[in-house]
């Protein structure tokens, strides 16, 4: 055989491998998920209301225009781009400074590992209920209770519509960042040392250390853990739910709380469904920006 | 020398007397039913002159919230199964999920759910939908009850109305409640006041108590959006004004003047008297501030007398006083119409709904009511049958005196004379409406937008919604 | 001392003091949790919020032994998410290191595919499992809970593996393939080891995210299936939500993750540590 076809016949049985090797989890996820979808893109070209038997009929992508013109949409759109930013970008710069502080510290690693372990632990409806009633209420929670304390004075955390925006983000940045924390912390301590010994002993400082040679080698990480935790994000519902309820009015809905309310709430499964397929479409958007800036790393 | 047969029994012996220890440890609880099952007297519900066990071998799924009542229920459940050896499942859902979970279970006719509790705002959309059965047949047949056993006529009326569209009735209330004035009759006597009788005199009397800088706040009603939230009071308000849900030509109108001087008062008082957290409050928050000595009033429901009662929370034991709602510049005084109703999944096959319907007779009737509440073992007492003839029943009252003064006089006020079976509008498309409503109730409170263009909004919404789009 | 090396005492003593800042202020709310499950349900109320108190484990024996206590909820919870795990590994493992390391017809739109199912958002999904199991006859089963999950855990999974298996240096492997290993033998006895950290972190995180989660168990589950998370909300009932409890409640559900944290992260040192040797293999 000549050497290149040699080099292909070589590759036939790795590929047979590779292919044993992902296809159950890929039909798993073809099966549970492609058909489901389906249903829901169904559903959302259909005006579904529970309350109202008669009135079901096909409407094309008559749900989409509306939700052009829901002004309540909108505004979960909007605060749902804020919120996503603003905590996965905090998870990030939080949880990359604490890696690299507690690389530092090399034997009472294991005390923060644990320790931040304990946040992403505890159930979120739980979360949401603590911060809600146990810290954040107004003259009678912890939180409020230390701001006067400190001479910050008593606000109303969750009731003021800003504040309560600026609560919920924190309250889920507050959650998630451990595991940003913990999964920089694996990646970066994965890289080979030696980069760092031959930088140290050209003179690099810590920073210039950082910015040239543990940043661009983690990267891909990074991208990984945004992407994970942008999900979560997005589909965050039960800390928001069991904090504010989407409240004061509506200001603190995201898309998934929004979709939920339209749903189960309103009892609208129609629209409900083509505010879920929007929310995909968004996710889906997202995640090929960031996935086609990984493949460039 | 034994035989192989005795052999090994002998050596199963401690194995077997081991396993039984297990079994034992591990179905303790089961056991422990059972040995309840053997003491039990079912005299009282042998009397009904139907057969108990006509529904034999089926078994009935209910859904339902963690409350004390139901609670009970669940273990006085054993003496169900013996009576008629039905098997009873409960599956426990969050309040805030089961009416969702209900729906889908309901919309889909997937039949996982024989019986529920049911919220009544909710019982026009099942009617519409045919979701659950109309009760009379069940009420009627002899076979299958015994009317002057059930008695269904004592159930409280505000209650089995607020379960009732075009005169069938879609469930049975097993427990309910109305909403009560509750204040410090420790604070209000010290300043000689009464309870309120009118709306301004409710602002007069928290103003005179109202002194936040000792944390102590004059009064409190719900802010916590939500269509069994802030939209279980509200309404209240709404009619107390004389505001009217359906404009004379039968279409649904939030912001008429009267409504627009509820919201205001509403967002008045809530605003000047009350904790800034209450603007997501809900009624066991106001139930535990007001236990923890921190309100002079509030307005809600009555059975939250357990929760200021509970000597291992409450620190106003002996301190709290109950009266009626006040009465509304329209003369009106409109307490809540609160239970939760057990309907029969219409999509259960023939025998199952029989079943179902046994289980919710003998929930409703006046033994378990006794049972469950003032014949209780246990420390849970219930403040809430659903008869009015046990409401007059000495050994039921003497269990609920604790509650504090008047409290028995103000509920039964409450219940008989001061409810409004359409205090809300009850249409199919309520969820929604009560859902948009709360959203903009909030909304106002916190100050987001003034009351008459938050009314408008959700007049607009509101009609959008009973458009069906 | 070189000013140097005090400069750097300072240093260290600074970070120390920034990381344990920093762990404190992220304890609070689990602080709190222990703080109140220890507490009467009077003095949880109380404000100012009391640190000095007579601790009871009142609330542990309620949740534990009362008559609403949490350990049949306990056990569901541990079928679900052991299942959910178990399941879950066995399928992401290869799958992750094929998309990582071979030659695997279609990687690039499998890849996104895989990506792109762990982005749709649970909300729309409720109801259309909830019909899909219903037909089937799995509501309320462990089988169909569990299989739900695997639509969540799958691509997460994945994900997490495909970076760590690319950190891998390659030669190992080649090594072993050109001593004649099969590429099941080399994946199996040079690839896992290395990748042991990795499946640690996974583990711990799939067997998470499948014990807290809330609105599949609660739609999907019913008197069978009844996880904790469902199950805490006993302790919200419809007159008062009794803190004590709760936070009992909600620290013991805890632990089970917690020991798993514990145990895989000595996985994870060693994972580590294997990495830093391989690093300086050069010397």
């Amino acid at each position: 055989m000549k050497p290149a076809e040699r080099l292909a016949f070589a590759e036939r049985p790795e590929r047979r491998f590779a292919l044993a090797m992902a296809a159950p989890g890929v039909l798993v996820l073809i099966v549970t998920t492609t058909l489901p979808l389906l249903y829901l893109i169904w559903q959302s070209m259909h005006n579904i209301n529970l309350a109202m038997p008669g009135m079901d009929r096909f409407m094309g992508l008559e749900n989409y225009e509306r939700m052009w013109g829901d002004e309540r949409f909108w505004a979960a759109f909007g605060f749902t781009l804020i919120y996503t930013g603003s905590t996965v970008a905090m998870q990030l710069v939080i949880g990359l400074a604490m890696a690299l502080l507690i690389l530092r510290i090399p034997r009472a690693q294991w005390v923060f590992r644990i320790a931040a372990i304990l946040p992403i632990v505890l159930a979120p409806v739980v979360v949401g209920l603590f911060w809600r009633s146990l810290m954040l209420t107004p003259d009678f929670g912890i939180v409020d209770f230390a701001s006067r304390s400190l001479g910050l004075g008593s606000h109303n955390w969750l009731g003021d519509p800003v504040l309560a925006r600026v609560s919920v983000i924190v309250i889920h940045t507050w959650q998630w960042t451990p595991f940003v924390f913990l999964y920089m912390l694996a990646a970066i301590a994965a890289l080979p040392s030696d980069l760092f010994e031959a930088a140290r002993i050209d003179r690099a400082n810590a920073w210039r250390r950082f910015r040239y040679i543990t940043l661009p080698l983690i990267r891909p990480a990074i991208i990984v853990v945004v992407i994970l935790r942008m999900t979560v994000a997005l589909s965050a519902f039960a800390a928001i739910y069991a904090a504010t309820g989407g409240g004061p009015g509506t200001v603190t809905e995201i898309i998934n709380l929004y979709a939920y309310r339209v749903s189960f709430a309103e009892l609208s499964l129609g629209y409900g469904a083509a505010v879920a397929v929007v929310l995909l479409a968004l996710t889906m958007l997202v995640a090929a920006l960031l996935f086609r800036v990984r493949r460039e790393a | 020398m034994k035989t192989t047969t005795e052999k090994s029994a002998a050596i199963d012996l401690p194995r077997r007397v081991a396993i039984k220890h297990a079994v034992a440890l591990a179905g303790a609880p089961w056991v422990l039913r059972h040995a309840h099952a053997q003491s039990m007297d079912l005299g009282p519900y042998q009397n009904a002159k139907i057969n108990w066990r006509q529904a034999e071998g089926q078994t009935v799924n209910v859904s339902c919230i963690s409350a004390v009542y139901f609670d009970n229920l669940i273990a006085l459940t054993p003496e169900f199964e013996a009576l008629t050896g039905i098997k009873v499942r409960y599956d426990k859902v969050p309040p805030g999920q089961i009416r969702q979970k209900v729906v889908l279970d309901l919309s889909a006719k997937t039949a996982n759910i024989s019986t529920h509790a049911a919220d009544p705002m909710y019982i026009p959309l099942y009617a519409a939908n045919k979701w659950t059965e109309a009760l009379e047949p069940y009420l009627n047949d002899s076979k299958l009850t015994d009317r002057a056993w059930f008695k269904p006529d004592d159930m409280v009326e505000a209650w089995r109305r607020a379960n009732m569209i075009d005169g069938r009735t879609y469930g049975l209330p097993f427990m309910g409640e109305t909403t009560i004035q509750t204040y410090r009759k420790d604070l209000y006597d010290a300043q000689g006041l009464k309870p309120a009788e009118t709306f301004n005199e409710i602002i007069a009397n928290a103003k005179a108590l109202h002194n936040p800088a000792a944390r102590m706040w004059g009064f409190c009603m719900r802010g916590m959006p939500g269509a069994g939230q802030n939209m279980y009071i509200y309404p209240s308000i709404f009619r107390a004004y004389g505001a009217k849900w359906f404009d004379a030509g039968g279409k649904i109108q939030v912001n008429s003047p009267e409504a627009l001087a509820a919201l205001e008062w509403y967002v008045m008082a809530n605003n000047s008297y009350a904790p800034q957290a209450a603007q997501n409050w809900n009624w066991p928050d106001i139930a535990d501030a007001f236990s923890q000595g921190t309100l002079a009033s509030y307005i809600d429901g009555s059975s939250a007398a357990p929760v200021l009662t509970n000597p291992d929370r409450s620190k106003v034991i002996g301190k709290i006083g109950y009266a009626r709602w006040p009465k509304g510049p329209s003369g009106n005084r409109v307490g809540s119409i609160w239970n939760w109703a057990l309907p029969i999944n219409a999509a259960l096959p023939e025998k199952a709904r029989h079943a179902t319907w046994l289980f919710i007779q003998w929930a409703c009737s006046e033994e378990t009511q006794a049972r469950t509440s003032f014949k209780w073992k246990g420390p849970n007492k219930r403040y809430d049958v659903n008869r009015i003839s046990m409401w007059k029943n000495p050994d039921y009252l003497a269990s609920i005196s604790t509650a504090g003064h008047n409290f028995i006089n103000a509920t039964i006020d409450g219940m008989t004379l001061d409810s409004d079976v359409d205090w809300r509008p009850r249409v199919p498309q309520w969820p929604a409406i009560g859902e948009t409503m709360a959203k903009i109730l909030q909304s106002t409170l916190v100050g987001q937008i003034k009351p008459k263009q938050a009314l408008d909004d959700a007049q607009i919404q509101v009609e959008r919604i009973m458009r069906g789009s | 001392m070189r000013p140097g090396a005090a400069l750097n005492a300072v240093r260290g003593g600074v970070l120390m003091l920034a990381a344990a800042t920093l762990l404190t202020v992220w304890a609070v709310p689990v602080l709190l949790a222990v703080l109140t499950s220890l507490k009467n349900e009077k003095e949880v109320l109380a404000y100012p919020p009391s640190l000095l108190f007579e601790p009871t484990l009142k609330s542990f024996v309620t949740v534990l032994t009362g008559p609403t206590n949490i350990l049949p909820n306990l056990t569901s919870s541990l079928i679900v998410a052991i299942g959910t795990t178990l399941l879950t590994i066995i399928i992401a493992v290869p799958a992750a290191y094929a998309f990582a390391r071979l030659k695997l017809p279609g990687k690039k739109p499998a890849g996104f595919y895989v990506l792109a199912t762990q982005l749709v958002p649970p909300i729309g999904l409720i109801i259309p499992y909830f019909l899909i199991l219903n037909k089937i006859g799995w509501m309320d089963s462990y089988q169909g809970l569990i299989v739900v999950y695997l639509t969540f855990s799958l691509p997460f999974a994945i994900w997490l593996l495909v970076s760590y298996f690319e950190d891998i240096p390659r030669e190992m492997e080649e090594a072993a393939l050109l001593d004649r290993a099969s590429r099941w033998q080399a994946f199996w006895h040079v690839v896992l080891p290395q990748a042991r950290g990795a499946i640690a972190v996974t583990v711990t995180f799939v067997f998470l995210n499948a014990w807290n989660e809330f609105l599949f168990a609660v739609v999907l589950g019913g008197a069978t299936v009844k996880p904790v998370t469902v199950a805490m909300y006993n302790y919200i009932n419809t007159e008062q939500t009794l803190w004590a409890q709760l936070s009992a409640a909600a620290l013991v559900a805890m632990l089970p993750v917690i020991v798993l944290g514990i145990l895989a992260q000595k996985h994870i040192v060693s994972g580590l540590s294997a990495g830093a040797v391989k690093g300086t293999g050069r010397r």
